[in-house]
C-alpha cells in the first residue's frame, strides 16, 4: 500500500502532503524534515529509490523525482514495485500538465485543492484507484464542470 | 472603497483564467517565499491565523469566501502550525449544498482530522446523506471521505450504503465504492467478512477501472489466505491475456504498454498464487513467458513489467525455461546504466537465486560493481543479497565487507540492521571460535551500544563454555586469544558499555588463568579503564577487580595492590552510588580473608556450573522461630498481600489492621492543576505524602496495595519509601545496570547460539581454492577477482560454463539494440519541438541525461572484461563445457531479437502519433504559459532571489 505522497519544493518547503495513515502534525512536519534531508544528501545519477524503513517501518521504501523545482516523494511498502511507483509519479505529474497547461510550482502552490482532486482520482485509501490520465482528467473535468 | 476594488481585481483574474485565488493568498505566498528566515515566516504566518481566525468565525464572510479561507488555513497547518480552531468551519462546510464547497470541506476533514477525532461523529450523519444523493460527484465526494474518516465504530453506519454503490450505474462510484470496501476491510476485517464475495463480482465488471481496482483488494486477501482463491486463477490468467493482448481501451495504454499497471498487480497476484503449487504455476507459465518476451526494456514501465515477471517466477514452482529468460533480464538489468534498473537486478537477483543458486555467479563483477557504488540504495540492496548467499564458504569476506561499510553509516537505525546482521552470520557460520571473537569484537568496537543485549551474553557464554566438547585446550586457547585480543582493544579512548563488559568480565574471568600476565598488569589496565569511563562502567571495573583478587588469593599469591588502584577502591567507598560502594565494600571485605573462605566465595572458572537455589530459604527458618518466639508478627504471604484490587480479598485485608493504620495518606485527593488529566494523581502527590488520621475508604484500598511489599507493620517511615518507589518518580536514577549482576555471579541464563556454532563446519578449503587461481587473472583488477572469487565461492565451476562463445553471442545482441534505441531517442528529440514539454513524456525514464561516454562503449567494454576473465579461467582450469545450455540459451535470443525490433518499431510509430496529438493540445500552451506568467507578475508575485524557478514548468 501507498503510505505517502509529498511535493515540496527543492528549499524543503512542503507543497502538498498527504498521509494514508493519519499523521499527526508534529509527525508530519518531522518526516518531512527527515525525508528533506535524505534528499538532499542523494547525489545526482543515482537511483531513485530509498528505503525509508527507520522513518516508516520495516519494508517501506519511497521514490523521489524532481520535476524543475519540485520534488515529487511516493512513500509505500513491498508490496508495490518501485519502478512502477515512478511511473505512476510520471502519471500523476502527465495529468497535472494536462490539468493546467505547463504545470508550474505555483500551480500546485494555488490549486492546492484541485492538485489534491487529481490525486485522489489517482490513489485512494493507499491503493492505486486509476492509472490512466486520460480517464482522471475526464473525472476531474467533470468535477469542474458540473459544480 | 477598498474591498470593491479586491473584489474587481479578482473578478478580472477570473476572466483570464488565472488562479482563482485572491490577491492576499498570493501576497501570503509571496512573503512566506521572501522570508529570510524561520522567524519571520512564523510572525507572518502567525498574522494569516490571527486573519483567518477572525474572518471565519464571523458571521458576514459570504460563502464562497469561507472556502478560500478553508484552503489557507490548510495551508497553513501544512507548514506546521496549529489550525485546529477550524476544524469545525471545515465540517461545517460539508454540509453545505453547493458541491464545491462541499467538496472543499470533505477536503479539509480528510487533512485535519483521524478517524477518532471528536468531531467526526458530526460528519457520519452527513455522509450517510451524501451516499444517497443523485448526484454522483456528491456520492464520490462522500466515498473519498468515508475512506479516510470512517473508524471500526461508525462502519455500521454506512456499510450498506457502500455495498449498494457497488452496482451503482457509474463506474467512478462503483470503483470508490470497491476501494471504500477495502479499507472496511482492512480497517476491521470482522465488520465486512460477509461482503468479500463482493469483491469477486466486481472482478468481472465491464469497465476496466473497476476492476482495476478490484485487484487491490483481492491482492491482501489473497495475501492473507490464499487456498480460498485458488479458482480464480484461470481467471486471472485470462485477464492478464487480454491485457497483454491489448483487449483494453486505448486509454489504459501507458508509454506504448497496454495497462502496464494492471498487468503489475496481476502478476503479484499469479505470484501469490503460483508459489508452492505445482498445478497453478503450470498454469501461469505460457503467459508470463509470453509478457516477458513482449516486454519492452527501453521504457522504464516496460522494464517494471520485466522486474515484476522475475518476481513472479521466482515465487512460482520452478521451471527452467523462465528461470533461464529471468535470469537473462537480471543481466540486461545489471549491465545496464540506470542504477534503478541495477537495483532491481540485484533485488531481483536476490530473489532468484533462492531457487536456482548458481545464477549469482555468473554476475559476481557485477554484484561487486555495486557494492562499490557510490549510491547507498543500491550498496544497501547489493548488502541485503549478500545476506542472503552467505555461507559458511564466503562468511569471512561478506561479514568483513559488513563491518567495512557498517564503519561509514551514521544513521543507527541502519547501523543496528547491519550489526545484528553480521552477528548472525557470524554465529551461524563461524568458521572458527577466534574469528568469531574477532569479528565480534570489531562490531562491537563500531556499532557499540547498538548491539542486541542478548549478543552480549551469548559472547560471554560462548567463551565460557568453549566449543562445547571436552577439549580444554582449545578452551583455554580461546580464552587467552580472547584475553589478549582485548587487552590490546583497551587502550581505545572510548569503549561502547556492551563491550567494556564483556572486556571486564573476560579478564576477570581469565585474565590470569594462563598466566601469562601477571594479577598487578591487568588490575593496572583496569584502573586505567576505569578512569576513561564514566561511573556506570566502573562497576563492572570493580567486579573484575574483585575476581582477579579472589583468584590470586585462591592461589596462596600475595595480592599487592597497586596504588592506583588503591586510590580508585578509596574513591568508590564514598561514591554516591549506593551500588558501587557495596562493591566496594565486598572487595575490601574479601581482601582480608583467607584462602579457604575467598575460594568459597569465588570459585575459579565456575561460570558454567549450575547454582542451586533454596528457594523457600529454609536455612533461616531456626532464625526465623526465634524471631516469633519473641514477639515477632508472622510473615504474610505476597498472595495475600496483592490481591487488593479485588473486592473479595479485601475483607480479609481488613484483618490486617496495623497495614490499613499505616496507609493514611491524604494527598490522593489533591490532584495538581498544572497536570494533564489523564494522569492519575498519585502520580503527583507521591512527593509530598503526609500521614493523617483519617481518610476516605475508597483510597485505602489503592494505598493498602502500595504497602504490601512491606512486612514491618509500624514503620511509617519504611513504608513511605516503598510508595515512592512504586508509584512515585524515582528519586535519582539507578546507576546500575541490571546486566552487571551477570558476571558477578557467573551466571548466564539464555542458552540459544551455542548449538548453531558448534554445528556450523569450518570449510576453509573453498576459500584458499581462489588463491591459486588469482595470480592468472591480473589483467582485470586481482583484487576485485578475488573478492569475487571468495564471495562466490564456487566460482570457478560456474565460469567454465561460459565459454568464449559467449562473447559472440551477446555482441551481436548489443549491437542490434543499438539502432534500435538510437532511433527511439532520436524520434523523442525530433518530436519535442515545443522544448520545454515533451521531452520527458517521450523519455521518462531519464535516459535521455545520457552522459558524454558512449553507454554502449562501456557496455561492450564491461562485455570484454567478463570475457577475459572467464577466457583466462577456462585457460587456468580447463574444464569441460557445457554447450547444450547454451545452444538453448542462443535459440532464445535470436527467437526474441525480431520480436523486440518489430515493438520497437511499433513503440516509435506510437510515440510520433501520440505527440503529434499532444502537439495539437498543446499548440495555445505557450501563449497560456506567457499570459500566466504575465498575471503573476502584475499580480505582484515575482521570483524571489530564494527560488527563482517558480514558474519553471516542470515538465519542461
Amino acid at each position: 500500500m501507498i503510505r505517502g505522497v509529498i511535493i515540496m519544493n527543492d528549499q524543503g518547503k512542503p507543497r502538498l502532503v498527504k498521509f494514508y495513515e493519519f499523521q499527526p502534525m508534529e509527525k508530519q512536519q518531522e518526516l518531512i524534515r527527515s525525508i528533506y534531508r535524505i534528499l538532499c544528501s542523494r547525489a545526482e545519477n543515482v537511483s531513485n529509490f530509498v528505503k525509508v524503513d527507520s522513518l516508516f517501518g520495516p519494508d517501506v521504501r519511497l521514490v523521489y523525482k524532481t520535476y524543475a523545482t519540485l520534488y515529487f516523494v511516493f512513500i509505500f511498502d513491498s508490496s508495490e514495485n518501485e519502478l512502477a511507483m515512478l511511473d505512476l509519479m510520471q502519471v500523476f505529474v502527465e495529468t497535472m500538465d494536462k490539468c493546467f497547461s505547463n504545470v508550474c510550482e505555483l500551480d500546485v502552490v494555488f490549486n492546492f485543492n484541485k492538485v489534491h482532486t487529481i490525486l485522489d482520482e489517482i490513489i485512494l485509501g493507499g491503493q492505486v484507484l486509476e492509472t490512466s490520465s486520460s480517464q482522471v482528467v475526464k473525472a476531474v473535468e467533470e468535477i469542474s464542470r458540473l459544480s | 472603497m477598498e474591498q470593491l476594488k479586491t473584489i474587481g481585481r479578482e473578478l478580472a483574474m477570473g476572466s483570464q483564467g488565472g488562479f482563482g485565488q485572491s490577491k492576499e493568498f498570493l501576497d501570503l505566498i509571496k512573503s512566506i517565499g521572501e522570508a529570510r528566515s524561520k522567524a519571520e515566516e512564523d510572525r507572518i504566518v502567525v498574522r494569516e491565523i490571527e486573519t483567518l481566525k477572525a474572518r471565519l468565525s464571523s458571521p458576514n464572510t459570504p460563502k464562497f469566501k469561507l472556502k478560500e479561507y478553508l484552503i489557507r488555513l490548510l495551508y497553513v497547518e501544512m507548514l506546521g502550525h496549529d489550525a485546529s480552531f477550524g476544524y469545525i468551519h471545515a465540517v461545517k462546510m460539508t454540509h453545505d449544498e453547493n458541491l464545491q464547497l462541499k467538496r472543499t470541506g470533505y477536503l479539509a476533514v480528510t487533512l485535519f482530522l483521524n478517524e477518532d477525532h471528536d468531531l467526526i461523529i458530526l460528519i457520519v450523519n452527513t455522509i450517510q446523506k451524501d451516499l444517497k444523493s443523485d448526484n454522483f460527484l456528491v456520492v464520490c465526494a462522500a466515498l473519498n471521505a468515508v475512506c479516510r474518516l470512517i473508524n471500526e465504530e461508525t462502519i455500521p453506519a454506512v456499510l450498506p450504503q457502500v455495498v449498494e454503490l457497488l452496482g451503482h450505474q457509474k463506474e467512478a462510484v462503483r470503483k470508490k465504492a470497491v476501494m471504500a470496501l477495502h479499507r472496511f476491510y482492512q480497517r476491521a476485517p470482522g465488520s465486512v467478512s460477509h461482503l468479500v464475495s463482493n469483491f469477486r463480482k466486481r472482478l468481472c465488471d465491464n469497465d476496466p477501472g473497476v476492476m482495476g481496482a478490484t485487484l487491490c483488494p483481492l491482492f491482501d486477501l489473497i495475501t492473507i489466505d490464499v487456498d480460498s482463491y485458488k479458482d480464480l486463477v484461470v481467471s486471472f490468467v485470462n485477464i492478464l491475456k487480454q491485457v497483454a493482448e491489448r483487449r483494453l481501451p486505448k486509454s489504459y495504454d501507458y508509454h506504448q504498454m497496454p495497462a502496464p499497471f494492471i498487468q503489475i498487480k496481476l502478476l503479484k497476484i499469479l505470484a501469490l498464487l503460483g508459489s508452492g503449487d505445482k498445478k497453478a504455476s503450470e498454469q501461469m507459465y505460457t503467459i508470463v513467458g509470453d509478457i516477458m518476451r513482449k516486454s519492452d526494456s527501453t521504457t522504464n514501465i516496460g522494464n517494471a513489467i520485466l522486474y515484476e515477471c522475475i518476481r513472479c517466477v521466482s515465487s512460482l514452482h520452478p521451471n527452467p525455461k523462465l528461470i533461464e529468460a529471468a535470469a537473462d533480464a537480471i543481466s540486461k538489468f545489471l549491465r545496464s546504466d540506470s542504477h534503478n534498473l541495477k537495483y532491481l537486478g540485484i533485488d531481483a537477483l536476490s530473489r532468484l537465486i533462492k531457487i536456482s543458486p548458481e545464477i549469482a555467479e555468473q554476475h559476481q563483477l557485477a554484484v561487486i560493481d555495486c557494492l562499490e557504488d557510490p549510491d547507498d540504495t543500491l550498496k544497501r540492496k547489493t548488502f541485503e543479497l549478500l545476506y542472503k548467499m552467505t555461507k559458511s564458504s564466503n562468511v569471512e569476506v561478506i561479514v568483513d565487507r559488513m563491518i567495512d561499510y557498517m564503519k561509514s553509516i551514521i544513521d543507527n537505525h541502519y547501523k543496528t540492521e547491519i550489526a545484528s546482521r553480521c552477528v548472525e552470520l557470524a554465529e551461524q557460520f563461524a568458521p572458527s571460535n577466534q574469528w568469531f571473537i574477532q569479528t565480534m569484537n570489531k562490531v562491537f568496537e563500531h556499532a557499540g551500544d547498538l548491539v542486541n543485549a542478548k549478543v552480549v551474553h551469548n559472547l560471554m557464554r560462548l567463551i565460557a563454555e568453549g566449543f562445547g566438547e571436552d577439549d580444554d585446550t582449545a578452551d583455554s586457547q580461546l580464552r587467552s586469544s580472547a584475553v589478549e585480543s582485548y587487552l590490546q582493544i583497551m587502550g581505545e579512548p572510548k569503549l561502547p558499555s556492551a563491550f567494556l563488559q564483556v572486556i571486564c568480565w573476560v579478564l576477570g574471568e581469565y585474565g590470569t588463568a594462563d598466566e601469562k600476565y601477571s594479577a598487578s598488569y591487568i588490575t593496572g589496565k583496569l584502573c586505567d579503564v576505569a578512569e576513561a569511563h564514566s561511573t556506570d562502567d566502573t562497576v563492572k571495573v570493580v567486579t573484575a577487580l574483585m575476581k582477579i583478587y579472589s583468584f590470586e588469593i585462591a592461589a596462596g599469591r600475595t595480592v599487592d595492590i597497586l596504588p592506583e588502584c588503591q586510590s580508585l577502591i578509596e574513591e568508590m567507598l564514598a561514591s554516591h552510588s549506593t551500588d558501587l560502594q557495596q562493591r566496594a565494600y565486598e572487595l575490601q571485605a574479601i581482601l582480608t580473608l583467607d584462602a579457604h573462605a575467598v575460594e568459597k566465595i569465588m570459585p575459579m572458572n565456575s561460570t558454567c556450573d549450575d547454582i542451586e537455589i533454596d528457594k523457600n530459604l529454609s536455612f533461616l527458618d531456626g532464625y526465623v522461630q526465634q524471631s516469633l518466639e519473641n514477639g515477632a508478627e508472622p510473615y504474610i504471604p505476597e498472595s495475600e498481600r496483592s490481591g487488593m484490587s479485588n473486592i473479595s480479598n479485601f475483607k480479609s485485608q481488613e484483618d490486617h489492621e496495623p497495614s490499613i493504620h499505616a496507609l493514611r495518606f491524604e494527598a490522593y485527593e489533591l490532584p495538581k492543576p498544572s497536570l494533564p488529566p489523564n494522569v492519575p494523581p498519585v502520580l503527583a502527590s507521591s512527593t509530598e505524602l503526609v500521614p493523617i488520621p483519617e481518610l476516605s475508604y475508597g483510597a485505602e484500598t489503592l494505598q493498602s496495595a502500595t504497602s504490601a511489599s512491606d512486612s514491618g507493620p509500624s514503620d511509617l517511615k519504611l513504608r513511605l519509601d516503598g510508595v515512592q518507589r512504586k508509584w512515585g518518580r524515582p528519586a535519582y536514577p539507578s546507576p546500575t545496570p541490571p546486566s552487571t549482576s551477570t558476571p558477578d555471579t557467573g551466571k548466564i541464563h539464555e542458552s540459544t547460539q551455542r548449538d548453531s556454532v558448534s554445528n556450523s563446519n569450518p570449510k576453509i578449503r573453498d576459500v584458499v581454492s581462489y588463491d591459486s587461481r588469482k595470480q592468472k587473472q591480473v589483467e582485470i583488477s586481482p583484487e576485485k577477482q578475488k573478492l569475487a572469487a571468495s564471495l562466490f565461492g564456487g566460482a570457478s565451476k560456474t565460469e567454465r560454463k561460459q565459454p568464449s562463445t559467449t562473447h559472440k553471442i551477446s555482441k551481436p545482441q548489443t549491437d542490434k539494440s543499438r539502432p534500435s534505441k538510437a532511433s527511439t531517442t532520436d524520434t523523442a528529440i525530433k518530436t519535442s519541438q515545443p522544448p520545454p514539454d515533451l521531452m520527458d513524456l517521450g523519455e521518462p525514464s531519464g535516459a535521455s541525461s545520457a552522459p558524454s561516454i558512449d553507454p554502449f562503449e562501456q557496455l561492450e567494454g564491461l562485455l570484454d572484461l567478463t570475457h577475459d576473465a572467464t577466457s583466462v579461467n577456462v585457460g587456468g582450469v580447463g574444464a569441460p563445457t557445457e554447450p547444450s545450455d547454451f545452444m538453448s540459451l542462443f535459440s532464445d535470443m535470436s527467437l526474441n531479437v525480431p520480436s523486440d525490433d518489430v515493438t520497437n518499431t511499433n513503440g516509435v510509430g506510437g510515440i510520433t502519433v501520440e505527440n503529434s496529438v499532444q502537439q495539437l493540445n498543446k499548440g495555445p500552451n505557450l501563449k497560456e504559459a506567457l499570459q500566466k506568467d504575465a498575471l503573476v507578475r502584475q499580480v505582484g508575485v515575482t521570483p524571489s532571489g530564494q527560488n527563482p524557478n517558480l514558474f519553471k514548468d516542470l515538465l519542461g
